[in-house]
């Protein structure tokens, strides 16, 4: 009786079934083939024997990574960038918030709200060729700056002084508009009674963002934060294979360029899927624990 | 006392946000001044806010070459093609998994979730391409990009706040489920659509990834792939100018009017940019919304 009622409402439905076959079948192919092709890490890949007809070889290329002499320093440069990153790169847009919010003149916020999603909305291809051009020693206009003001042209590019400064500069360049979005939005949302109140407590400016903004936003930070610590283990593949070179590899080698390197350039691809494993395994550890500890400390937590 | 120590925080405010917005949009202007200034003539530098010596020259130059007109095509043909199936996709789906009544709704939400927390990474998917021989097609563009699970649940959340009465009294005129979608959903749609065309559509205009690496056919590569190829080659020629202009022949075609590899370059940025600085400050409305629903529901 009951399954009879079930079955007459799956029937009901019948063409939203339909509709979502085409993304059922996708997300099957391109999300859950490949989780299952995750074994390819534990095995002799080759391309005729596939995810499963490939030989098993146990734990031989996690070996083969660990022994290789630049493990060391990959690891280490990944992490060192993601933690600047993170450490410099996620309070800026919430100061860019704090900042345009106490903005009362609501067409100059507009403008420079528009302005701040513009590099969000070019690719990292267009950023490196931009900065390759500014910062140019040929007739860029950073370097002519330097050297009218009677300093020696530097070259910013391919050098380990500035390789880090670059690499965070450019990040925050890009995204700081576009992330600031979502703490406008929380500051929208708070509610101005607080303000009032404590305006009459005899609060300033100062002191209204410390007691009101400020926890206004806490909860969809720390949720942000731990969100962030997910990929503590990728610093950001795209600006990292662009901008890094020969020049700055000792600092510049992270796991995300080295697994396109090895993968897709040298075709050692059960290599690859084995760092890419150890990858997202210790990103997984992260999130999990940094969601324990935020839980914890300030009661907000993302599961 | 207190009132004067606010306005000048106000004017240092003002200031800073003002620079703040001049590091965000001069690249920008300066490319456009690099691209509109005679190539030789901008090798001797101190090329600031207006072009010295004017010429529409490198842009000429660049409309001429055949190659980055077939990038360019590419571009705008997976953009349109990519974007236009993605949004319908995913809106049919967004539009099935708003329904509260449908069975199972819950579990193919939480199938579509799930690999957004844990992915297989690179090189599994790599090969699943390979098998799928999509490598080195036109659809290696499209098809690897058709759903996004943070876009489904924007649609689907747009999509819940239309009253259930709309769609009831054009169920009793005897439109089916599909009738519907396409005279009803689709239509009240619009600000949803254009969020996600928009987030799609920038999507597939700067990708260069693909193009790089899971495609070797020159006639498939888009604009942003040639770009990067003009990267690495500007990097390994950036200690001689005059080396690279002989060099970057090779792909952007120069003669002897005095535009260089590097004003071409220009030029390019500069077309390829332009389309997304027209179209994303007029959605901005629109955009600012999205995040907000993805953040809050993701």
């Amino acid at each position: 009786m009951k399954s009879s009622l079930l079955w007459k409402r799956v029937w009901r439905h019948k063409l939203f079934y339909l509709f979502m076959l085409p993304g059922i079948a996708w997300f099957f192919i391109f999300s859950y083939v490949p989780l299952y092709g995750l074994q390819v890490a534990f095995r002799d890949f080759t391309f005729v024997g596939g995810f499963t007809g490939s030989p098993w070889a146990g734990l031989k290329y996690f070996e083969q990574f660990f022994d290789y002499y630049q493990s060391g320093a990959i690891i280490r440069n990944t992490i060192v960038i993601s933690l600047l990153k993170l450490l410099v790169g996620f309070p800026m847009p919430i100061i860019l918030a704090l900042l345009l919010n106490e903005i009362r003149n609501l067409k100059f916020k507009k403008t420079i709200q528009t302005l701040s999603y513009l590099p969000y909305f070019v690719s990292w291809i267009v950023v490196v060729t931009l900065m390759q051009r500014l910062l140019s020693m040929y007739g860029g206009p950073v370097n002519d700056l330097l050297t009218s003001m009677g300093m020696q042209p530097v070259q910013f590019m391919y050098n380990t002084t500035w390789f880090y400064q670059l690499i965070l500069g450019s990040d925050i360049w890009k995204n700081i508009g576009w992330n600031s979005i979502i703490y406008m939005a929380a500051i929208a949302g708070i509610d101005q009674q607080l303000y009032e109140a404590a305006k009459i407590d005899g609060a300033g400016r100062f002191r209204q963002i410390w007691h009101v903004t400020l926890p206004g936003i806490r909860n969809i930070a720390v949720i942000l934060f731990i969100l962030a610590t997910g990929s503590l283990m990728s610093a950001g593949f795209e600006q990292l294979l662009l901008l890094n070179g020969p020049a700055t590899a000792n600092i510049g080698s992270v796991l995300d360029v080295h697994v396109i390197t090895s993968g897709i350039q040298q075709g050692r691809l059960s290599y690859a899927a084995a760092v890419g494993l150890f990858q997202s395994g210790i990103a997984l550890v992260l999130i999990v624990t940094v969601n324990w500890i935020a839980r914890k400390v300030s009661d907000v937590s993302l599961f | 006392m207190q009132t004067h120590r606010f306005s000048v925080f106000n004017l240092l405010n003002y200031i800073l946000l003002t620079l703040f917005g001049f590091l965000m949009i001069y690249p920008f202007i300066y490319i456009l001044i690099y691209s509109l200034n005679d190539g030789k003539d901008s090798m001797m530098g101190a090329l600031y806010f207006f072009p010295r010596k004017f010429t529409l020259d490198n842009y000429a130059q660049v409309f001429d070459n055949k190659q980055i007109w077939q990038a360019y095509k590419i571009t705008i043909l997976r953009t349109v093609t990519g974007t236009v199936l993605h949004v319908l996709l995913c809106t049919l789906m967004a539009y099935a998994l708003s329904k509260k009544t449908l069975p199972g709704r819950t579990f193919f939400t939480f199938y579509i979730f799930l690999p957004t927390i844990f992915s297989a990474g690179f090189i599994p998917y790599f090969i699943t391409l390979q098998k799928l021989h999509l490598i080195n097609t036109f659809w290696v563009y499209v098809i690897p990009m058709l759903f996004n699970f943070m876009h489904i649940v924007i649609i689907r959340t747009f999509l819940q706040g239309i009253p259930e009465e709309i769609e009831e009294s054009a169920r009793i005129d005897g439109l089916n489920d599909f009738q519907i979608f396409m005279r009803i959903i689709i239509p009240l749609s619009g600000p949803v659509i254009a969020t996600i065309s928009l987030f799609i559509g920038v999507a597939h205009w700067n990708d260069w990834f693909t193009g790089t690496y899971y495609v070797s056919d020159k006639n498939l590569i888009p604009v942003q792939t040639l770009l990067q190829q003009m990267l690495t080659e500007a990097e390994a020629l950036s200690s001689s100018m005059q080396r690279a202009a002989q060099q970057g022949g090779q792909t952007v075609n120069v003669n002897m009017a005095g535009a260089t590899p590097e004003s071409l370059r220009m030029a390019l940025l500069v077309i390829t940019v332009f389309p997304i600085l027209c179209v994303y400050p007029f959605l901005q409305k629109y955009f600012v919304k999205g995040v907000m629903i993805g953040s809050v529901k993701g």
